[in-house]
C-alpha cells in the first residue's frame, strides 16, 4: 500500500516560498512540517495522503506560494453511490 | 524514538480537552470567574472551528425580536417533531432558552453577524426549521474573535497536544493524560473539572473519493471524546444516529445549508425535481430527510442526482458563491479544476460518508450524555459540541459549551478536599504502550486497521442495517480490537493517528451495539433497521443508552419523557 505513489495535494512553490512557517502552523491535519529558523529548507507535506483539501495553507500563505490541487478520483469520480449504501443482509 | 523523553505534570482548575468553538465557549466563563484553565488541541491555534476548520456561513439561533416564532417558547415547542421525538426536553429546554444571551456574548466578543451591504441580520428559513432561524453571514473572522477571548484570558493551550486517556475516580474525573506528537512530552494534568469538546465521529465510513481523509467534516475529529468518556465510565446516548450530507460527487464539503436555504434544487437523471416526493417542505426539508430522499433515489434506479441553481438570479448565485467559499475555502479552487460553472450548469452530487453527529437533526445529538448543566454521568466531566447529546452545529456548540463552562464555575467552586494522586503505574502503562506502537514492525498498520473498521461500517452498519448485519460487524470489530496492542506508529504522528484509529473502531462498536438494540427504523437512513422499517412509536420513544460493562458495550434504554440524566448514578448536584 505505501508503495502506491500518493498525490501530492499541496503544491509549494519554492521560488515564491519564503520559507516562513506558517503553513506547517495553520495545518489542522498536523501535515506540514516546516524546520523551525531555517532559511534554507522548504516545507515538507510529510502526509499528502492525509490532507483535508482544505486550503488553509494556501489562504494563510503571504506570498501565493501553495496552490491545493485536486486529484482525478475527486474530480471526475465514477463510484456508484449504491455501493455506498451498505450490504443488505437478510 | 523520543517518547520516554519529557513528562510534565500540571496542576490546574479546568483542562479543556479542544479547542474548537465548544471548548473555547467553556473555557471563557471558567477564565472570567478567575479559574485556571488548560486547553488541549491537537491543531495548532484557536482561530477556526474545530468542525469545519475554516469560518462559518450560518449560526442558528432564537433572537426575541418580538414575533412569537422567534421566542425559546415557539422553537421548542417544534423540538419534539424536529427530532421524531428522541430528545432530552430538559437540557434541549436550556440549550434553546440561553440562545439570545449567548448569541448577544459572541456579539460582544467581536463577531459581526450583520448583512454587510444592508446593516440588517440575513436571516433564512432551512432544515425543516418553524422560522427563519438561520443568520447567513460572512463568519470568516466568527471563531477568530472566540479565540482571542480565550488567549486574553491567558488559558495554558497545548498544542498538537492529544489527550489519550481521562483520569477516573469513584465516578469523579480529576484530569487526564495527554502527549505532544511533535516533541513526544508526556503531561499529567491534574484537574478539578474536565470539558470534553473534542468534536465528532469521522473516517467511520467510505465515501465516494475513497479517500479516507476526504470528509464533510474535518477529519481529525475522530471521536476522541466519546471513547476516553466511555473508557471512564461516562453514559452515551443516540449513538445509533448516522449523519450524511449531500456534496458534490468526489469532493466531501460543506454548503449545503446555504445551497438548500438559497434555493437551489435537486434533480434525478430525468430532470425531475423529487424532494417534494418525501416531504412537502421539498429542499428545505431536514437534512436527514434532504440525504434520506437522495439515498432513496439512488436505490430507485433514479441516479445520478444533481445540484440544479440555474434558475436563481444572479445576485442569489452571487451570494452563494461568496458563501460556500467562507465555509470551504477550496471550493471554488475545485469547480475550477473540474471545470463546472455551477451558476450555469447541473453538478452531480453524491451522499457524504456517514459520520457520528447529530442524526440529520437538531437537537437531538449523538454523543456523551449530558445534564442541564452540561455535565455527563460523571462527576466533573463535561462535555459539549459534536460530542454531546443536545448539542449539534456552531451554534449549538456555543451554547452547551457556554453552559458547561457555568457549570464547570459551580462543580470547581463547590468541590473540596485534594484530587486524588496520579497512580504512576497508569501512566507508566500508556507509555509502555505508545513505545509499543512505535516499535511494533511487524505489527498492523493504523491505515489497514482502519480501513476494515470503515469497510465493516459500510457494509453492515451503514444506511441499511438487519440484526444480522450488525451481529457480523461486531464480530469483526471485536476481532479488530484484538489487533489493537500492535498496531504499527512510524513516528510520533502516527502514534496520535493510532489513537484516533482506536477511537473509531470503538466508536464503530458502540454505534453498531446502540443499532442493534433500536429494533425499528427512525429518521429515515438515520437509522434505518431493513427488518424494522418502520417508526415504533409505542415502543421506541426511548433512549439508547450505551455504556461500558464487563464484556463490553452495555445498553440500557430510558422513557424519552424522562432526562438522560435519570439514569445517571451521581447525584445532580452543583454548588
Amino acid at each position: 500500500m505505501d508503495a502506491k505513489p500518493v498525490h501530492n495535494p499541496i503544491q509549494i512553490d519554492p521560488v515564491t516560498c519564503i520559507r516562513c512557517n506558517l503553513c506547517d502552523w495553520i495545518c489542522p491535519g498536523d501535515l506540514i512540517y516546516k524546520a523551525e529558523d531555517d532559511r534554507a529548507t522548504l516545507p515538507v507535506v510529510a502526509y499528502p495522503d492525509e490532507c483535508w483539501y482544505c486550503g488553509l495553507c494556501q489562504s494563510i500563505c503571504p506570498t501565493n506560494a501553495i496552490t491545493v490541487v485536486f486529484p482525478e478520483t475527486m474530480l471526475r469520480n465514477t463510484t456508484d453511490v449504491a455501493t455506498l449504501l451498505g450490504k443488505v443482509v437478510e | 524514538m523520543h517518547v520516554m523523553s519529557g513528562f510534565t505534570n500540571l496542576e490546574t482548575d479546568v483542562l479543556v480537552v479542544g479547542g474548537g468553538v465548544a471548548g473555547s465557549m467553556a473555557a471563557i466563563p471558567a477564565l472570567e470567574a478567575g479559574l485556571k484553565v488548560v486547553i488541549c488541541e491537537k491543531g495548532k491555534v484557536l482561530d477556526h472551528c474545530g468542525s469545519i476548520g475554516c469560518g462559518v456561513d450560518h449560526y442558528l439561533t432564537v433572537m426575541d425580536t418580538g414575533p412569537e416564532w422567534d421566542t425559546p417558547e415557539f422553537l421548542l415547542k417544534h423540538v419534539p417533531e424536529l427530532t421524531d421525538y428522541i430528545v432530552d426536553m430538559a437540557v434541549a429546554s436550556r440549550v434553546i432558552h440561553e440562545m439570545p444571551r449567548i448569541f448577544r456574548k459572541i456579539e460582544s466578543l467581536g463577531v459581526d453577524f450583520r448583512d454587510r451591504q444592508t446593516g440588517d441580520y440575513y436571516r433564512l428559513r432551512s432544515f425543516g426549521l418553524p422560522g427563519a432561524y438561520h443568520i447567513n453571514f460572512d463568519g470568516t473572522d466568527f471563531k477568530k474573535h472566540i479565540g482571542e477571548r480565550v488567549r486574553k484570558g491567558k488559558a495554558t493551550v497545548l498544542m498538537r497536544t492529544m489527550v489519550v486517556q481521562l483520569l477516573v475516580k469513584d465516578n469523579r474525573a480529576y484530569g487526564a493524560i495527554a502527549f505532544n506528537f511533535r516533541t513526544g512530552e508526556w503531561y499529567t494534568i491534574r484537574a478539578k473539572a474536565v470539558v470534553l469538546a473534542a468534536g465528532d465521529v469521522n473516517r467511520i465510513s467510505q465515501n465516494a473519493s475513497g479517500l479516507a481523509f476526504d470528509s464533510w467534516h474535518i477529519p481529525y475529529n475522530t471521536g476522541d471524546a466519546h471513547a476516553m468518556g466511555y473508557h471512564a465510565g461516562a453514559a452515551l446516548a443516540n449513538m445509533e444516529s448516522v449523519e450524511a450530507t449531500l456534496t458534490p460527487k468526489g469532493f466531501s464539503c460543506q454548503g449545503l445549508n446555504a445551497l438548500v436555504s438559497l434555493g437551489a434544487y435537486f434533480v434525478n437523471k430525468a430532470g425531475e425535481r423529487f424532494m417534494f416526493k418525501y416531504d412537502t417542505k421539498g429542499e428545505n426539508a431536514r437534512r436527514a430527510v434532504i440525504a434520506d430522499a437522495v439515498i432513496n433515489e439512488c436505490l430507485l434506479g433514479n441516479g445520478p442526482i444533481y445540484l440544479d441553481c440555474r434558475h436563481l438570479p444572479q445576485d442569489m448565485l452571487d451570494r452563494m458563491e461568496h458563501t460556500l467559499q467562507v465555509d470551504r475555502y477550496t471550493l471554488p479552487a475545485y469547480y475550477q479544476q473540474k471545470g463546472v460553472n455551477f451558476r450555469e450548469e447541473l453538478v452531480e452530487v453524491s451522499v457524504s460518508e456517514l459520520s457520528i453527529r447529530r442524526s440529520g437533526v437538531y437537537f437531538r445529538g449523538s454523543g456523551l450524555a449530558v445534564d442541564t448543566n452540561a455535565e455527563t454521568s460523571v462527576e466533573a466531566l463535561f462535555a459539549a459540541g459534536d460530542c454531546a447529546t443536545v448539542s449539534g452545529g456552531i451554534s449549538g456548540a456555543a451554547v452547551l459549551g457556554h453552559i458547561a463552562g457555568e457549570g464547570v464555575v459551580g462543580r470547581v467552586g463547590g468541590s473540596s478536599g485534594v484530587l486524588p494522586p496520579i497512580d504512576p503505574s497508569a501512566i507508566e502503562a500508556i507509555r509502555a504502550q505508545a513505545a509499543d506502537h512505535l516499535a511494533s514492525e511487524g505489527g498492523m498498520p493504523w491505515k489497514a486497521f482502519e480501513d476494515a473498521t470503515r469497510q465493516t461500517v459500510t457494509d453492515y452498519v451503514g444506511v441499511r442495517r438487519t440484526e444480522k448485519g450488525l451481529k457480523l460487524a461486531l464480530e469483526t470489530l471485536n476481532a479488530l480490537a484484538k489487533r489493537e496492542p500492535r498496531l504499527r506508529a512510524n513516528d510520533l504522528h502516527g502514534l496520535m493517528r493510532v489513537h484516533e484509529s482506536k477511537n473509531i473502531r470503538l466508536n464503530a462498536e458502540i454505534m453498531a451495539t446502540a443499532s442493534l438494540a433500536r429494533t425499528e427504523t427512525r429518521t429515515g437512513s438515520a437509522h434505518w433497521r431493513l427488518d424494522h422499517p418502520q417508526p415504533d412509536e409505542a415502543n421506541w420513544r426511548r433512549f439508547v443508552i450505551v455504556e461500558r460493562g464487563a464484556q463490553g458495550p452495555t445498553v440500557r434504554t430510558l422513557s424519552t419523557e424522562r432526562p438522560l440524566s435519570d439514569a445517571f448514578a451521581r447525584s445532580a448536584e452543583t454548588a
